[in-house]
């Protein structure tokens, strides 16, 4: 039984764009060794900040640290780095990916250099520190932390979003002033260590690409609501890559142009990942196991695919108003317009957008199942899972099941558990498809 | 009833003084944290009561909701609502303390709502943009209030409150100045008592209640050198006496702390003069917590000298021999501060044992063995 399941798995077919993707990510940290031989700004930096196309419109390299742990994980590399940040006086609860970045950092300060071996030529030390609190609280945090290894400028920028109760008409402006403020604080700071001021019209154009790649993006994922299912959670989990890590580049815009002609030419074709699919499974949230990433192959290896994720997306194309002239004006307002898509939903119905969307999803991707998965260290996606289950449950009647591990630290990972429970949930899903 | 039976009271049966109150036809409200301004509460005649877990109760219920991943003490916290242990609450704030504050809010919000819930967006950035834009959230809390009470706000009770927490600051400081002798005449554990006790009444009764306990310290005799060592305790909730009263059981006097319960709270005034909704959004943004972050201040030895200064004056003050952190386990900011300020401690040749722990009760004895390993120490 499990040997023709494994065998069937090879059948699996994701999209062939996504295979670039490698070469991203390793040029990502190339980029950065490059840079700093050119004498070129590099900066430790956080996805999903708001504030991605300042860095290029400065020509600052970013240097995804999250990024970084999650390759090292996908590598089987972090346990060096992990237990480092534990000997240096860091808890084994807190966040995997601050510690697998905090013990690279220390590892490379005894060193004198790069630990032999690191994934990818491992991250050079950078000029600067850019934390956010956008998502999460280790984000800002631990780069303050990392200033224990490394000397070097750190700014951080609050990124606001309102709770979905509030009145946004009363709220609006001090929210998108805050958020203006905040980012023009970001850009003093970049100035001074650039020597460069910021030109508007280059961070026009950043925008304009950002916008561009995201558009496409946001497109591939609207084709995937296809029968069968062009494109898996597995090449979601790759492609992201160019809409986090390239965000008001060219690069990422060419990248989801190839992607969508792909996935279109499937959606056209009937091409699907596996020849029988049989279930459609949403992947409600939480960070996907960098660890283990093959289990999504054995979910297909039952006629199990998952069709569309809720995490590490991007967000929804907004409408920016037209009154609105500046910039950074501009970032600011397409942030709170991004925040607050599922608000008035919210409002309207459950009170909790993340709810709003995974029904959406349901609905439009005719989701059969919906798997969470909890990651012992990310309070951050983790919390409010159980909630969430229990409030999609008011709405809909699909099988769901939540995982249990962490994004990177396999000590928190039990592969026949797992397994078990992949096993109950396919029943439940066959059990309901009869 | 003598002063500390009266705080034994309020400190053993929780909620007892807002259970009365509330009888009487006041509204109570429940918050979190340090950041929600009792003030602005008071000024609507509303009853601030700081929410709190309990250290010596499992966590059962809250299991199906709230991911065991989350803060004890916010799961402990929302465990207790969903027994209607806080069914005297007629409305609830949670400040934007954390990520697990925030996401709990929203599960509370559903689970157990009340006539007023309300989520305070808190900057964890700090600066003149914060401050004001913390400001405007004060001014829509202040709107959503109206709403909820059918009343405006009277800016003179707002400056009567004011003055009125800051006459209960300076009480409780004094309090602390009492620790300084050596050794004192007050432990840590009856501190703790005093401090929880007044979390869940009017400043009003508390005040009196503080100075009655200064009066009585004052009047006991001076106790003879003992040669314990003085400890400053650091972390983030301790709403129990177990932990205090360990320590001071396994020989030492707890003497200053920087907590959430204890001199965090309260340490700093809220400026009497000028616009009272700037002055006091300044003030609940200046609160020393690791879940806000201080500007870079020049290179690691001044930015550490800057964010931890105000404990060195607390360390040196209250001569200080040593700093234990309780840290509650799963609060990703103070695990990410511990290692920083054990750094800046040790600099300054204080020695520091880190503890974290689960706040638990139960657990709570598996650590006097390293807390006299600790002590014999620095002795
Ligand atoms: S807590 Fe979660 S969201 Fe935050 S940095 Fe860690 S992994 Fe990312
Ligand atoms: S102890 Fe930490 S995690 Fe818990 S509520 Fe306080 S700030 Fe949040």
């Amino acid at each position: 039984m499990e040997q023709a399941q494994q065998a069937k798995t090879t059948a699996v077919k994701g999209t062939d764009t996504a295979r670039e993707v490698r070469a991203l990510v390793k040029n990502i940290y190339r980029s950065a060794h490059e840079a700093k031989a050119n004498g070129q700004k590099v900066a430790y930096m956080m996805v999903a900040s708001q504030y991605d196309e300042i860095l290029r419109a400065m020509d600052v390299v970013p240097l995804p640290t999250e990024n970084y742990a999650g390759l090292c994980a996908a590598k089987r590399d972090m346990d060096r780095f992990l237990l480092k940040a534990e000997a240096d006086g860091y808890s084994q609860v807190l966040c995997s990916y601050a510690r697998i970045g905090l013990g690279f950092d220390s590892l490379r300060k005894d060193l004198g250099h790069i630990p032999e071996g690191s994934p990818d030529g491992g991250m050079p030390v950078p000029d600067m520190m850019l934390g956010s609190s956008a998502v999460c609280d280790p984000r800002f945090k631990w780069y303050q932390a990392a200033s224990r290894y490394l000397e070097v400028p750190t700014y951080g920028i609050d990124v606001v979003a309102p709770p979905p109760q509030d009145d946004l008409n009363a709220v609006r402006d001090y929210y998108i002033q805050y958020q203006r403020d905040q980012l023009k604080g970001l850009i003093g700071f970049l100035e001074a260590q650039t020597g460069k001021k910021m030109d508007p019209d280059r961070l026009w154009e950043a925008i304009r690409l950002g916008d561009k790649a995201w558009q496409l993006w946001y497109d591939i994922d609207r084709l995937r609501v296809a029968i069968p299912c062009p494109m898996p959670s597995q090449d979601h989990f790759s492609i992201m890559v160019a809409g986090h890590y390239y965000s008001g580049t060219q690069i990422a815009v060419d990248f989801y142009q190839k992607l969508y002609d792909e996935v279109k030419y499937k959606v056209d074709h009937k091409i699907g990942v596996i020849p029988d699919e049989k279930h459609r499974i949403l992947y409600g949230g939480g960070l996907p196991p960098w660890h283990t990433l093959w289990i999504f192959n054995y979910f297909e290896s039952f006629g199990a695919v998952f069709v569309i994720e809720n995490v590490y997306r991007g967000y929804d194309p907004v409408e920016v108003p037209s009154h609105v002239k500046d910039p950074v004006d501009f970032l600011a307002w397409r942030a709170f317009l991004r925040f607050t898509r599922y608000h008035e939903k919210a409002r309207a119905r459950s009170g909790n957008p993340i709810v709003e969307k995974l029904l959406d999803m349901i609905a439009d991707y005719k989701i059969d199942g919906v798997v969470f998965h909890a990651c012992r260290s990310c309070r951050a996606t983790t919390i409010g899972q159980t909630h969430m289950k229990s409030e999609l449950g008011k709405y809909s009647d699909l099988p769901m099941m939540q995982l249990v591990s962490d994004m990177v630290d396999l000590r928190d990972y039990s592969e026949a558990q797992w397994k078990a429970q992949i096993g109950a949930f396919i029943e439940a899903l066959e059990a309901r498809g009869k | 009833m003598t002063v500390m039976q009266a705080i034994d009271r309020l400190y053993n049966e929780r909620g007892v003084r807002a259970r009365e109150l509330r009888a009487d036809g006041h509204k109570i409200i429940g918050y979190f944290c340090c950041f929600v301004p009792d003030e602005i509460l008071a000024a609507f005649d509303l009853v601030p009561y700081r929410i709190q877990g309990s250290q010596s109760e499992p966590i059962d219920e809250a299991d199906a909701l709230l991911e065991p991943m989350a803060c004890p003490f916010a799961r402990s916290c929302f465990n207790l609502a969903l027994k209607d242990r806080y069914d005297f609450l007629d409305g609830f704030v949670a400040p934007h303390s954390c990520d697990t504050i925030e996401r709990m809010y929203h599960i509370w919000h559903s689970n157990k709502p009340t006539s007023f819930d309300h989520l305070i967006n808190v900057p964890h950035m700090l600066g003149p943009s914060s401050d004001a834009f913390f400001r405007n959230e004060l001014k829509y809390f202040i709107s959503r209030l109206e709403d909820f009470t059918g009343k405006k706000l009277d800016e003179s009770k707002l400056r009567d409150a004011i003055r009125l927490y800051n006459r209960r600051r300076a009480l409780l400081r004094e309090v602390y100045d009492l620790r300084r002798e050596n050794p004192p005449r007050v432990s840590g554990t009856e501190i703790t008592k005093l401090l929880v006790a007044g979390m869940g009444i009017p400043a009003a009764e508390h005040i009196g209640l503080v100075s009655a306990f200064i009066d009585e310290v004052k009047k006991r005799p001076r106790p003879a050198a003992d040669g314990l060592p003085r400890i400053f305790l650091w972390g983030n909730e301790i709403d129990d006496i177990a932990f205090v009263s360990l320590v001071e059981e396994c020989g030492a006097h707890v003497v200053m702390d920087d907590l959430c319960t204890g001199s965090r709270f309260f340490w700093q005034d809220v400026s009497e003069t000028g616009d009272p909704l700037e002055a006091l959004a300044r003030r609940y943004l200046c609160t020393h917590c690791p879940r806000s972050l201080k500007p870079q201040a020049g290179n690691r030895r001044e930015d550490l000298e800057n964010r931890f200064g105000y404990i060195r004056e607390f360390a040196d003050g209250w001569k200080a021999a040593g700093a234990i952190f309780y840290i509650v386990r799963y609060c990703d900011t103070c695990e990410l501060e511990g290692p920083d300020l054990k750094e800046y401690l040790t600099d300054l040749k204080l020695p520091v044992l880190m503890i974290e722990d689960d706040y638990s009760t139960s657990t709570i004895g598996q650590l006097r063995t390293r807390i006299q390993a600790f002590l014999e120490m620095i002795m």
